[in-house]
């Protein structure tokens, strides 16, 4: 192999590991280990920090149903599917509700002169009052639960239909005004797609703000669920428990968002996507024709 | 086919400032329209052309006068063709024709039409894969397919490049021809009025109608035709005559 050669492939090598480096999932691996040495760092300086490996340690028990030094065998699973349940119908009920809500709001005057005020003090009261007083008004229960999920999410679902119905291109509006499109027409082919990016930003933040408001009212109001489970640990003073389901809390949103949520809006922005495969076959097509020339 | 009645409509806009005069856009307009015609409405900018297409169509309500479209008695079908195509950027362009049509054979109705303005194979094509030709086409047949008594065209060409526009008109006289329908029609260029229509509306600046002038030539038309070009001339001296009537009378107007 000549010098020459050998000091390209170098350069191509060192290349490559820029290239590596620079990647998404480098960083993120990256960010993953900074935060595991922080708190391994955190747990050597105070006891009360539980390490590292002891929790993962019992988040492997919890999950895969050994004891706890006698106290509770795990019981993942159920709790999972004590709590999916209860969020999913709340983040139903937003769902429907807050489509229905943000299309009346968006689109009349009076509707919003009314009711965008009261929209706004929802978005700004945090779950945990809505745990509190649902608490209060229906004891324990799954419907508390329900009503604490669809309370703290459902605002977010309808200010983001608000501003999307208002951001519709007033030329397709005059054009269905025009051609007198029928109103449940116009909803489903106008303005719900082009609500969608809107929506679909109200949905995360429903879902996020939804599983939070889960763990709260399953805090106070439930007897099995993860957050009944979140707090049975730190009853129990066993930090490492209560660390460990925090971990497979925001685990399963991450998961959530990840593997449903992208795929989801992926599906909605389809034309998007169309577009934008076009363009590119467009412009490889005059790439070719550069390189014959 | 739709009569559509024009009695001394006038438009005015009230004053953006205070202080200022509020706009007459339409001073005092009057002509009718009806049968298998193909009107176009020519002039300047600002003579109100595109306010005359939003008041017969509903987008805009007239300060006075009246406007008539009706059907055997009944209102009027309308159709639309915009400058900009106006489609669901979210739905293919089938999907784009069946949001306006109404009726037994939606899919039959959209697809004759897609096909009159040979974009059939096109149907499940989202408009973001088009061309702004191809678009504006897709916009025609749409305002085709609704089976409008009277259809309405806002300066279709005016965002296409000159090829494109020049195939375009040369597509929608024949569509017009098959179709059989009334149409009303605006535009700044002469020349793409002559060569479409049966009778043009001369508006000068201030909406009032200056010439009503039957264009008496038969179908199909090509731009580079002797009698369409002396006729586009004939037009345009006019044109030009009325702009120095009205640059004049605005002098006069100044120094009084």
């Amino acid at each position: 192999m000549s010098a020459a050669t050998t000091a390209t492939a170098a350069r191509s090598t060192s290349g490559s590991v820029g290239r590596l480096l620079r990647s998404d999932a480098v960083a993120r691996v990256a960010s993953y280990a900074f935060l595991l040495v922080v708190w391994q760092l955190l747990a050597m300086w105070k006891e009360r920090f539980p390490t590292p490996a002891a929790t993962f340690g019992f988040l492997w028990i919890e999950v895969t149903g050994g004891s706890h030094g006698g106290i509770v065998r795990g019981e993942f699973l159920e709790h999972f599917a004590a709590t999916l349940p209860r969020f999913a119908l709340g983040i139903a009920i937003s769902m429907v509700l807050g489509i229905l809500s943000g299309v009346l709001i968006g689109g009349s005057k009076l509707a919003e002169a009314l009711l965008k005020d009261t929209l706004l003090m929802l978005v700004a009261l945090p779950a945990i009052i809505w745990a509190f007083l649902t608490q209060m008004w229906l004891g324990m229960g799954d419907t508390a639960v329900v009503i604490t999920t669809f309370l703290s999410a459902f605002p977010f679902v309808a200010v983001n239909v608000v501003q999307g119905i208002q951001a519709v291109p007033r030329d397709l509006r005059r054009m269905s005004g025009v051609f007198h499109v029928s109103g449940l027409r116009r909803l489903r082919h106008m303005l719900i797609p082009a609500v969608m990016g809107y929506l679909f930003a109200g949905f995360r933040f429903a879902v996020i703000i939804g599983w939070n408001a889960v763990l709260l009212a399953e805090w106070f109001s439930a007897s099995e669920g993860v957050g009944w489970r979140s707090r049975y640990w730190y009853d129990a003073n066993r930090y490492k428990g209560f660390v460990a389901w925090v971990i497979l809390f925001v685990g399963f949103i991450v998961l959530l968002d990840r593997l449903v949520l992208v795929r989801l809006q992926r599906r909605a922005f389809r034309w998007r996507d169309a577009q934008r495969s076009e363009t590119e076959r467009t412009v490889g097509e005059i790439d070719v024709g550069v390189t014959g020339a | 086919m739709a009569t559509l009645r024009v009695e001394h409509l006038k438009k005015t806009f009230p004053a953006i400032e205070r202080g200022s005069k509020p706009t007459i856009a339409i001073e005092d307009l009057t002509f009718e329209v009806s049968g298998h015609v193909f009107v176009s409405v020519v002039g300047p900018s600002g003579c109100g052309k595109s306010t005359l297409l939003n008041i017969v169509s509903g987008i805009e309500s007239a300060s006075r006068g009246s406007i008539d479209v009706s059907e055997d008695g009944r209102p009027a079908r309308l159709g639309y063709v915009f400058q900009e195509p106006r489609l669901l950027p979210w739905r293919t362009v089938m999907r784009n024709m069946l949001y306006v049509i109404e009726g037994d054979a939606p899919r039959e109705q959209a697809t004759r039409y897609l096909r009159l303005v040979g974009l059939e194979d096109a149907a499940d094509k989202f408009p973001g894969q088009l061309s702004g030709g191809m678009q504006q086409r897709v916009g025609i047949a749409r305002a085709f397919a609704v089976e409008p008594d009277l259809l309405l065209m806002d300066e279709p060409c005016s965002h296409l490049d000159a090829i494109t526009a020049r195939s375009l008109r040369e597509q929608l006289q024949s569509i017009w021809t098959d179709a059989k329908k009334t149409v009303l029609f605006v535009t700044h260029d002469i020349a793409e009025a002559v060569q479409l229509s049966t009778r043009i509306l001369m508006l000068a600046p201030g909406g009032r109608l200056y010439a009503d002038v039957p264009i008496d030539l038969p179908y199909p038309r090509k731009a580079s035709q002797t009698e369409v070009a002396m006729a586009q001339a004939e037009l345009l001296g006019r044109f030009e005559t009325m702009q120095a009537e009205s640059d004049a009378a605005k002098t006069e107007e100044v120094a009084s």
